[in-house]
């Protein structure tokens, strides 16, 4: 008892064998506990980690999957492509996986000797993890690089715009650049649109998109495209462009502006002088004009195809007096004044139903603003808002006001296809949809009577050399012969020359707007007004496209006289 | 019993790992094999992607215009002239004829003598 007597807060522990053994597995079993928790903490905190750890699959900013996304092909109106993507092979290197850089460089420039070796050294060495060495190569090319067997060196396929048809839809179809990103032309416009969003989300990488349908004809591009080339060479001119457009949908057929580039080497577009002329530039189409000031007199009901207007004099404003190129000196009718392109009897009919019902006639048929298009290359006309009695007389034929060759031909296509405005497009379209987006802007009877009034000066006017050339496909035209502006006066021997036509007349089914820019006498015995280069080019058009789209030659009279309003009769 | 289950424990983990082991191999053999097939589709579809394009390039007109210039004087290729278009209205009516009904009635009776004109013109050739 002795032990008792200790301290009274002692407790005496009188622990059997057993029990200290029990204890001991207790504590075991703790300490293992703990070491299995230890382990299990350790794994557990591993797999946050790899879990949060971030690989780094950019390639110099960009995703692996940016570089092969795919754009869509483009097809003509008949399914021909006009851009497609080919899968080409990039070569790049992963400097820290190099061993022997000069080895490597040895080798490279080897197969590829237009590589500059002290660039090429700098951009192996070092501790990058990627680097482009030469993107786009050729199959070949990358056949012989494998051989080399160069340790951190592979190759990416990446997709590349192709065009197959060249340069000849260049101002249509614009190009991409090294990212395959639009930089111009429908390509642009699509990445605006839906590519855009589609590789944004990423539903566009590595798979087939489905093809997107222009209006363009490739068969009449060519042959636009042709024709404006030997235009350039025949004529001496410096530019020329041209634009056809269904007038009963408002699809661009073909859409040409020489001098134009290579979309496959997109560096060409940006030469000066390379714009597009239908979309992007304006100008004073001159007396093409006329065709408006008649139609909006002939639809304002003030003017009638019979009236007669004074020709004798030219008009005075002020210091100034309007008067004719080839006057006529005389009393001319409507038809005449139209046929014999009178400044003079134009400004008359202008007045005989006011300036102010001219310019608004002038934007209900769409020549305010940019041309309605899917180009990102447009621009804004330039029209005064009000008309003074100077601007409105000039206005009348043509100058001192400047418009896009683009909203010319819709113009033209609205005042033949029976009076309807349809805005032009790229994409196909259906008469039924066109339906939909257009509104009248004059009558049908005003529609008869301007078929008759150009297929007139196609007959017996400043049309007939063009009409000559495409005999049988009743083409109707206006001419336009404007002086160019340099320096803010009008240079004399520097003439834009433009020719307005719809064909076939008799139920005009495509309307053309072409220009040739500072054209020359071909010979000693022509001229050099629009009839004898933009008209003829015209008829040049006319008479190889007409057949491809099922337009039959008809040398029928009957036709012609057909197209005489019964007041003329 | 605990020991019979034991057994029978050990050993189907013992198969599992076999198993498992073997598994692993294949799966990594199916990838190398995937990655394989993978690449040489991609080659083919750059392949075919060049050879699609080169397929537009040859059918587009400005590629084909300057052939049919090379060999328009051999083939007497030319624009289509407005003389050359005609319509259907255009055509002469067929010349209403009578059945020749003699001939007919030689032919029948030929026909019925054994002889067939067409067979032995056939022949013939």
């Amino acid at each position: 008892m002795a032990m008792a007597s200790l301290g009274g807060n002692d407790t005496i522990a009188l622990d059997g064998a057993r029990k200290a053994r029990g204890n001991m597995t207790q504590s075991r079993i703790r300490v293992s506990i703990v070491l299995l928790l230890a382990v299990f903490g350790v794994v557990a905190g591993r797999l946050i980690q790899l879990g949060n750890e971030t690989v780094d699959t950019t390639i110099e900013g960009q995703s692996r999957a940016a570089l092969t996304a795919t754009r869509p092909p483009i097809l003509d109106r008949n399914g021909l492509e006009m851009a497609v993507d080919i899968k080409v092979p990039s070569l790049y290197a992963e400097p820290r996986r190099i061993i022997d850089v000069d080895e490597a460089v040895e080798k490279l420039t080897s197969v590829m000797p237009d590589l500059d070796r002290q660039w090429l050294r700098n951009k192996l060495t070092g501790d990058k993890g990627f680097v482009w060495i030469k993107r786009e190569l050729s199959p070949a090319m990358e056949e012989k690089i494998l051989h080399l067997g160069i340790p951190g060196i592979d190759f990416i396929t990446e997709s590349k715009r192709f065009y197959p048809g060249g340069p000849t839809a260049s101002h249509v179809l614009g190009s991409v650049n090294v990212d395959n990103q639009g930089i111009a032309g429908i390509e642009k416009y699509m990445d605006s649109e839906d590519v855009g969003v589609l590789q944004a989300v990423g539903l566009a990488r590595g798979r087939a998109l489905e093809p997107v349908n222009l209006s363009i004809d490739m068969r009449v591009q060519n042959v636009m495209r042709d024709q404006l080339e030997d235009a350039l060479t025949r004529y001496k001119a410096i530019a020329a462009s041209g634009v056809m457009l269904d007038v009963h949908t408002g699809e661009v057929l073909a859409l040409v502006s020489l001098p134009d580039f290579d979309p496959n080497e997109p560096a060409t577009a940006l030469k000066a002088g390379r714009l597009n002329a239908i979309t992007a530039g304006k100008f004073e189409l001159g007396s093409v004009f006329k065709t408006m000031t008649i139609a909006g007199a002939l639809e304002s009901g003030k003017v009638k195809l019979t009236d007669s207007f004074d020709a004798r004099f030219g008009v005075k404003f002020g210091r100034y007096t309007i008067t004719d190129f080839h006057g006529k000196h005389r009393i001319l009718t409507v038809p005449e004044v139209y046929k014999y392109s009178s400044n003079v009897g134009a400004i008359h009919i202008m007045q005989a139903y006011g300036k102010e019902a001219y310019r608004a006639f002038l934007h209900k048929m769409g020549f305010d603003g940019a041309p309605q298009i899917e180009l990102p290359e447009r621009t804004e006309s330039n029209i005064p808002q009000t008309f003074s009695d100077v601007t409105a007389a000039t206005a009348a034929f043509g100058h001192g006001i400047s418009v896009t060759p683009m909203q010319m031909a819709v113009a033209i296509s609205a005042l033949v296809n029976g009076g309807t405005f349809i805005p032009a497009t790229l994409f196909e379209r259906t008469p039924q949809q066109a339906l939909a987006v257009s509104h009248p802007v004059v009558s049908e009877a005003t529609s008869e009577r301007m078929r008759y009034l150009m297929r007139l000066n196609a007959t017996d006017g400043s049309g007939s050399l063009g009409d000559k050339l495409a005999r049988g496909y009743r083409m109707g035209g206006k001419t336009g012969t404007a002086e160019k502006v340099e320096n803010g006066r009008y240079a004399a021997n520097k003439n834009r020359n433009v020719f307005a036509s719809a064909f076939p007349m008799e139920a005009p089914k495509y309307a053309m707007v072409i220009l040739v820019d500072e054209p020359k006498r071909e010979n000693d015995h022509s001229g050099d007004t629009a009839g004898w280069n933009a008209g003829e080019v015209t008829g040049r058009i006319i008479a190889r496209v007409a057949p491809m789209l099922g337009i039959a030659p008809n040398l029928d009279p009957a036709l012609d006289s057909e197209l005489v309003p019964p007041e003329l009769r | 019993m605990i020991r019979g289950l034991n057994i029978v424990l050990a050993v189907t983990s013992l198969v599992a790992l076999v198993g498992v082991y073997g598994l692993k191999y294949r799966v990594e053999e199916t990838a190398t094999r995937k990655a394989e097939l993978e690449s040489r589709i991609e080659h083919q579809q750059a392949t075919l992607s060049v050879v699609k394009a080169d397929w537009a390039y040859l059918n587009q007109p400005s590629q084909i215009e300057p052939i049919v210039e090379r060999h328009a004087d051999e083939l007497k290729l030319a624009v289509a002239d407005e003389k050359q278009f005609a319509k259907f209205e255009d055509l002469p009516m067929r010349p209403v004829s009578e059945p020749d009904s003699a001939a007919l009635t030689d032919l029948i009776k030929s026909l019925d003598a054994g002889i067939d004109p067409a067979g032995g013109k056939i022949e013939g050739q």
